[in-house]
């Protein structure tokens, strides 16, 4: 749930919950200070009735005029008294019922008891009382709607600034070396939050710097071992009286020499990638490309009974011949690795996107398919080509996906990612 | 042939001298800047082997300076930068080819005699194995006068054979020949195997003697039997 949102909510509820009471406790005032007032009419009139009965020494005429009703009835025995009481009596002017306040009264005369009773029209007051209501109803709905208006564009405004620095963050590269923007804001708050975050990011990169170049010294320093390991290697070879045992102790050596080399070339050219230190930019004609790479593969295609199937159509893309290459290549052994023996790979090419798809083991491919590293537990790889491709597809804005769909892998690179989603 | 290794790793120094010496090779060494600047205004080679990164200078001066010089070595780096930019530069300052370390010594001969042929022998590209004769530039294969048909690929395994006849040339080495090192298929070079039967099959049919040996499944070597 959003701020504002939450925010929103509980404002409203208690401005509802305090409006709703207030109106409650307005209403029955007021309601209890218009009926004294109407109690108070009715006993002026009482007590003129008795005045004019104490000087006349007689009743005054029940008469009906201005929402006043007054009459009279003579009473045998019974004594009731004095009291108020909400009626309905009926207007003749208006020719309608309508609600009224009475009050009954005693008054003696040549030794009757003589009940009278004076009704006033309660419509004025019930009048003003919802008319005071629709005020208060009326100031609550204009109260809400400028509580909401203000929340929704006051506050959105207030919040802009938290929102780009938001975007600034997710959109932080660690290995672009780019700086969070300042965003211009006069809230303290925000600008601390700015401040904060640049001194954050600016940490990471230095770590992420030392870290770069702890890797870079590292490999280079590897490789100069590595280099005489493999001459030496070469050498001791030559020297040739070697046992049947000796030979294949120097076989396995050299497979793991080569092992290294090639992980530590592929450490050293996902750095460059990272760092786009590759910047021979050229067209490509994939079509051509893939089918070279196809002839390339053709030996390892037929020692494992592969058939391929390929429906290019021209493309140009354009991207490092160098990384081109890289790409295919670990796409092309990718597909060539893990297939099954007579299996058989499809590769189509449009302008859209590249997918290359082969027969293999059904298996349960970890999301991590594509980290550095991640390999099957029977792969004889070093779990980096793919990691190597995607980079290379995050560097020119191309996406790669991973489907597998009885038993068919298909790894799809799409040139343009808008078009892919 | 005559050789300078520019190198500074000892150790690695002393591997390539030891491939490259006999059949008439000389080769000479520098470990630093100012010896190699020295031999190289002093002498003429028929090829260079140029280390980059060197004590007390930078490598690619010393190609600045061949070419001031109006020298005709041939040269080849090889470095532990696996750089497209050093690349470019050494190649646009007038090296041959660039090697990059860790390199199989089978490659840098094959590289090495390439560069030797292409300066020496303008145009007329041939090497000479007793009956075999192969005229490289125009991809054409003799056995005493009798041309032989190869695919590309035997072809190139061929060459790189006499580069390095009487050398055990591993299967590794070959495959990243013939293939290049960025296939990474890691431990599965049994497809050379194919190649090199035919490639012999071609040559004995052709009546050349059995030149290749298989050395404990490791590799191959070509040479006198």
């Amino acid at each position: 749930m959003k701020l504002s949102n939450r925010y929103n909510k509980a404002n409203i509820l208690t401005s509802i919950v305090v409006l709703i009471i207030t109106g409650i406790i307005y209403y029955v005032v007021i309601h209890f200070i218009l009926t004294e007032k109407l109690d108070r009419d009715l006993a002026v009139e009482e007590n003129e009735i008795n005045q004019y009965v104490n000087t006349y020494h007689k009743l005054p005429l029940p008469a009906n005029y201005l929402d006043q009703q007054i009459s009279y009835k003579t009473l045998n025995g019974i004594n009731p008294e004095r009291e108020f009481l909400n009626t309905i009596y009926f207007n003749p002017k208006e020719r309608e019922s309508e609600p009224g306040r009475s009050l009954v009264t005693i008054v003696h005369l040549d030794g009757k008891t003589i009940a009278v009773t004076i009704t006033k029209s309660r419509v004025e007051s019930e009048n003003l009382i919802r008319i005071i209501l629709l005020i208060t109803l009326g100031i609550t709905v204009v109260l809400l709607l400028s509580l909401l208006l203000i929340n929704r564009f006051v506050l959105n405004r207030l919040w802009r600034p938290f929102y780009s620095i938001l975007n600034r963050m997710k959109a932080f590269e660690v290995a672009r070396m780019d700086t969070i923007e300042q965003e211009p804001t006069k809230i303290d708050e925000f600008n601390e939050l700015n401040k904060s975050v640049n001194a954050m990011a600016e940490r990471v990169r230095q770590d992420y710097k030392e870290l770069k170049s702890f890797t870079d010294n590292a490999s280079h320093e590897m490789m100069t071992p590595l280099a005489v390991i493999n001459s030496k290697l070469d050498s001791l070879l030559q020297t040739e009286s070697f046992t049947e045992q000796q030979g294949a102790l120097l076989e396995d050596i050299y497979h793991a020499t080569g092992k290294l080399s090639r992980l530590h070339q592929s450490l050293l050219l996902l750095a460059k990638i990272e760092n786009n230190l590759i910047p021979d930019f050229q067209q490509l004609e994939l079509k051509e490309m893939v089918a070279v790479k196809a002839r390339q593969f053709q030996e390892l295609l037929e020692k494992n009974k592969l058939t391929l199937t390929a429906d290019l159509s021209p493309v140009k893309v354009t991207m490092s011949r160098y990384l081109a290459d890289i790409l295919l290549n670990n796409l092309f052994s990718n597909a060539v690795r893990h297939n099954i023996t007579g299996g058989h790979i499809f590769i189509k090419l449009d302008q859209r996107s590249l997918s290359i798809s082969n027969s293999g083991k059904a298996r349960q491919i970890q999301t991590k398919i594509f980290d550095r590293f991640s390999k099957a537990v029977d792969s004889d790889g070093m779990g980096l080509g793919l990691a190597i491709t995607k980079q290379i597809c995050n560097l020119y804005g191309f996406r790669i996906d991973y489907q597998e769909k009885n038993g068919a892998h298909t790894f799809t690179v799409y040139f343009n990612v808008e078009l892919s989603s | 042939m005559k050789i300078l290794v520019i190198e500074d790793e000892q150790a690695l120094l002393e591997s390539i001298l030891a491939y490259f010496m006999g059949e008439g090779n000389i080769c000479e060494h520098a470990s630093d800047f100012v010896a190699a600047d020295e031999k190289i205004s002093l002498y003429s080679y028929d090829c260079i082997l140029l280390d980059l990164g060197l004590p007390g200078g930078e490598g690619l001066a010393l190609l600045t300076k061949l070419k001031q010089l109006k020298k005709r070595d041939g040269v080849l780096i090889i470095s532990a930068r696996h750089s497209l930019d050093d690349k470019l530069m050494g190649l646009d300052l007038g090296a041959d080819d660039y090697l990059v370390k860790p390199f199989h010594l089978s490659e840098l001969k094959a590289r090495v005699s390439a560069i030797i042929r292409r300066k020496n022998f303008d145009g007329n590209n041939e090497i000479l194995f007793n009956e075999i004769t192969v005229d490289v530039s125009a991809m054409k294969i003799t056995v005493k006068g009798k041309q032989v048909i190869l695919t590309k690929k035997e072809f190139d395994l061929l060459v790189y054979f006499l580069s390095n006849r009487n050398k055990v040339v591993t299967k590794n080495a070959m495959a990243e020949h013939l293939w290049g090192d960025e296939m990474d298929l890691s431990d599965d070079f049994d497809f050379i195997y194919t190649h090199v039967k035919n490639l012999r099959k071609k040559l004995i049919e052709a009546g050349s003697a059995d030149y290749l040996r298989s050395v404990y499944g490791i590799g191959y070597k070509f040479g006198e039997v």
